[in-house]
C-alpha cells in the first residue's frame, strides 16, 4: 500500500492515517486472548489504584481484611481468655479470615467488573462487540481486585504472625504444597467470580452486594473461622463439596500444620467416613483439584447460558437504578 | 398564570408561583419523599433475586458468626448477641450502600443535577430514599431475628419493652441522620466514595462491637459509643433484650445510652442540613459537583 491510498484501498483522506496492518487479524488466538487479559489486568489494576496516593491505598487496602480477623480475634479472646486454648483458636481464625479476603475480592471482582462497564462506565457494549473473548476480558479485569485482596491477606497473616501469636516456621512449611494448593484455590476462586458475573448480567445495578453475600454464605460452609465438625453434617457434605474448603485446608497444612484442622477431627463428617484424623496433603490435593474442575466447568457453562440470555435480551448496554 | 397543580391556587406571575407558603412546602417534600421512595419498592417486585442475595445468604453469613461461638462453647447470650447485631447490619449497609453513597452513584448517572434543579428538599429526596430501602432491610433484619433465634434457640429477656422500641427507633434516626451527613461528603468525592463504603463495613463493625460486647473494646469502645450510633444503639438493645445476664457489659445504662443516642440524631441532622445546603450552593454557584468521571 503506498502513501496514496488508504487502508480500504481507496484515495488518501487529508490527514495521514496509519496504514492498516493484516497481521494483527492474523495473529492466533491464544496471543489474543493473553494481549487482551494483560490489558484488561492493567487497566483493572489502574481503576483500582490510581484513585489515590499509594500510601492511603494500602491503607484503604489491609483494613477491611484486618478488621474481619480482629473482630474474631475479640470474639475469641472474650470466650477463650488468654490460656492455649485461646492461642489456638486465634491463630485459626485469623489464619482463615486472611486467606477469606482473597476470597472476597476475587469473587468481587470479576462480578463488578460487569457492573462498573455497564453502570458506571457504560462500557459494556463496546467491550462485548471488541473482537476479544469477553470472558478474558472480564477475567483479566478481576485479576487486579485479588491482587489487592492477596495484599490484604499477607499483611493479614503478618500481623497474625508478628502481633497475635500464629505459630508459623519458615522451615517447616511445605511449599510445593502450598504453590500447588494456591494455584488450585485461586483457580476456584477466579471461577466462583465468572460465576457471579453470570448472575449481575442478568441482575440490576443494586447487584454490587451480592458477590459478598455469596462469599459470606459460603464463610459458613468452609472450614474458615471454625471447624466444620462444629456444623451438622448434611451442611458438613455441602461443604465438602466446595474447593474453598479444601483450599484453606492445603493451606493451614502447608504453611501452618501446628493449627487444628478444618476438615477432620472429632464429630466431623470426614473422620466418620474415613477413619482418619485429618486429611493429608495428598488427600487435600486430589479434592481441591476435583472439586476445582467441576465449579469451573460449571462457571464456564453457566457464564456461556448467561452471556447468550443477556445478549438476546438487551441486557448489555442496559443501565438500572433505584 | 394557570392554577399550580401542587396547591390549586392561582398566581399573577413567576414570582408570585414561586413564592409558596409552609403548606405546599410541606406538601412537596412528601411528594418528593414518596416519589424517590417510589422506585426502589417497584424495583424490588420487579426483581425478586434480592431476596435470596439481600435477606437469606446474609442470614448464613450471621449464622457463620454463631457457629464460631458455638465452636468455643460461649454462653447462650453471645450468640443472642451475633442474632442482634446481624438484625442490626441490615441497616446499617441500607444506610452506606442506599442512602450515603447514594448521591455519589447520581452524580456518577447524571441525575443530581436534575435534583438540584426541582424544586424540593434534598433531605427529602435523601428520607425518600431511606424509606424505600426500609422495606428490604426490614425484612433482612426480620428473617436474621427470627430464624436466628428460633434456629440458634436464642432467649431473650426484656423487661423494658417501651425503652426497647424507643432506643430502637432513636438508633434508626441517628443511622439515617448520619447517612443524610455522609451523602453530602460522599458527593464531593470520586472513586475515594466508593472505596469509603467498603472501610465503613468490617472496620466500622468491629469498633461498633456488632459480634461482641462493646465495653471489651476499652477507651475505642468508648470512643465508639459516643461517636458511632450503631455501637450505641446496639449495646443499649442487647443490655435490654438481654436484661439480667451475667455479662458484664461495661458501658453505660440504656437509658443513658438513649440521651446519647438523642444527641447524635440532633447533632447528625443538623449537620446533614448544613452540609446539604453549603453542597447545593455549591453546586448552583460553581457547578462543579455535577461533573462526573473523576
Amino acid at each position: 500500500m503506498d502513501a496514496t491510498t488508504s487502508s480500504l484501498g481507496g484515495p488518501a483522506g487529508p490527514t495521514t492515517r496509519p496504514a492498516f496492518d493484516p497481521r494483527r487479524a492474523e495473529r492466533g488466538p491464544k496471543r489474543a486472548n493473553w494481549r487482551a487479559f494483560a490489558t484488561a489486568a492493567r487497566l483493572g489494576w489502574q481503576m483500582e489504584a490510581n484513585w489515590t496516593d499509594p500510601l492511603l491505598f494500602f491503607i484503604y487496602s489491609v483494613a477491611k481484611p484486618i478488621a474481619s480477623a480482629l473482630i474474631l480475634v475479640v470474639m475469641v479472646q472474650i470466650i477463650s481468655g488468654g490460656g492455649p486454648a485461646a492461642a489456638q483458636g486465634r491463630a485459626f481464625v485469623v489464619i482463615g479470615s486472611a486467606l477469606w479476603a482473597f476470597v472476597i475480592s476475587g469473587v468481587q471482582g470479576v462480578a463488578w467488573s460487569v457492573l462498573d462497564d455497564r453502570e458506571r462506565y457504560r462500557m459494556l457494549k463496546y467491550l462485548y462487540v471488541s473482537p476479544t473473548d469477553f470472558l478474558v476480558v472480564l477475567v483479566g479485569r478481576g485479576v487486579a481486585r485479588i491482587a489487592v485482596g492477596g495484599m490484604g491477606a499477607a499483611i493479614t497473616l503478618a500481623a497474625g504472625v508478628l502481633f497475635l501469636g500464629v505459630p508459623f516456621d519458615a522451615a517447616q512449611a511445605d511449599w510445593p504444597l502450598f504453590a500447588v494448593v494456591m494455584v488450585g484455590g485461586l483457580v476456584a476462586i477466579v471461577a466462583l467470580g465468572v460465576l457471579m458475573a453470570a448472575i449481575c448480567l442478568q441482575t440490576r445495578q443494586e447487584s454490587w452486594s451480592y458477590p459478598e453475600a455469596v462469599a459470606g454464605a459460603l464463610f459458613l460452609l468452609v472450614g474458615a473461622v471454625f471447624p466444620l465438625a462444629v456444623l451438622p453434617p448434611a451442611i458438613q457434605t455441602v461443604g465438602l463439596l466446595v474447593p474453598l474448603t479444601w483450599w484453606i485446608a492445603g493451606v493451614r497444612e502447608a504453611l501452618f500444620p501446628a493449627t487444628i484442622s478444618s476438615v477432620g477431627g472429632n464429630g466431623s463428617l470426614y473422620t466418620d467416613v474415613t477413619g482418619q484424623a485429618a486429611p493429608g496433603a495428598p488427600a487435600i490435593v486430589l479434592a481441591l483439584l476435583a472439586t476445582t474442575v467441576l465449579v469451573t466447568l460449571t462457571a464456564a457453562l453457566i457464564f456461556r447460558i448467561s452471556e447468550a440470555r443477556a445478549k438476546d435480551r438487551g441486557l448489555i448496554d442496559r443501565t438500572t437504578g433505584s | 398564570m394557570a392554577g399550580s397543580i401542587l396547591t390549586g391556587r392561582t398566581a399573577s406571575g413567576p414570582l408570585a408561583a414561586a413564592a409558596w407558603d409552609r403548606r405546599a412546602i410541606l406538601l412537596n417534600d412528601l411528594r418528593s419523599v414518596l416519589g424517590r421512595a417510589y422506585p426502589r419498592v417497584i424495583g424490588l417486585r420487579r426483581e425478586p433475586s434480592w431476596l435470596l442475595f439481600e435477606v437469606l445468604l446474609p442470614f448464613l453469613t450471621t449464622s457463620a458468626f454463631v457457629f464460631v461461638y458455638r465452636a468455643l462453647q460461649a454462653p447462650p447470650e453471645y450468640l443472642g448477641f451475633v442474632v442482634l447485631g446481624g438484625a442490626m447490619t441490615a441497616f446499617w449497609l441500607n444506610v452506606i450502600w442506599m442512602m450515603a453513597a447514594q448521591l455519589y452513584w447520581e452524580k456518577d448517572q447524571g441525575n443530581l443535577e436534575l435534583y438540584f434543579a426541582a424544586p424540593m428538599d434534598l433531605m427529602a429526596v435523601l428520607f425518600g430514599m431511606a424509606l424505600g430501602g426500609m422495606l428490604s432491610s426490614c425484612l433482612r433484619a426480620f428473617v436474621v431475628l427470627v430464624v436466628g433465634t428460633a434456629l440458634f434457640g436464642v432467649t431473650f429477656s426484656v423487661e423494658q419493652w417501651g425503652l426497647l422500641l424507643l432506643v430502637f427507633f432513636l438508633t434508626l434516626a441517628a443511622l439515617y441522620g448520619l447517612g443524610m451527613m455522609l451523602s453530602s461528603l460522599f458527593v464531593l468525592w470520586g472513586r475515594e466514595a466508593w472505596h469509603m463504603t467498603q472501610l465503613l463495613q468490617e472496620p466500622m463493625y468491629f469498633v461498633s462491637g456488632l459480634n461482641f460486647p462493646v465495653g471489651r473494646l476499652g477507651f475505642l469502645g468508648a470512643l465508639a459509643i459516643a461517636l458511632i450510633p450503631l455501637a450505641v444503639g446496639l449495646d443499649a438493645m442487647r443490655q435490654l433484650a438481654f436484661s439480667g445476664t451475667a455479662v458484664d457489659f461495661g458501658t453505660p445504662s440504656p437509658e443513658v445510652e438513649a440521651l446519647i443516642l438523642v444527641g447524635m440524631v440532633v447533632v447528625f441532622l443538623a449537620l446533614a442540613r448544613v452540609l446539604l445546603r453549603t453542597m447545593e450552593r455549591l453546586a448552583r454557584h460553581e457547578g462543579r459537583l455535577t461533573v462526573r468521571g473523576r
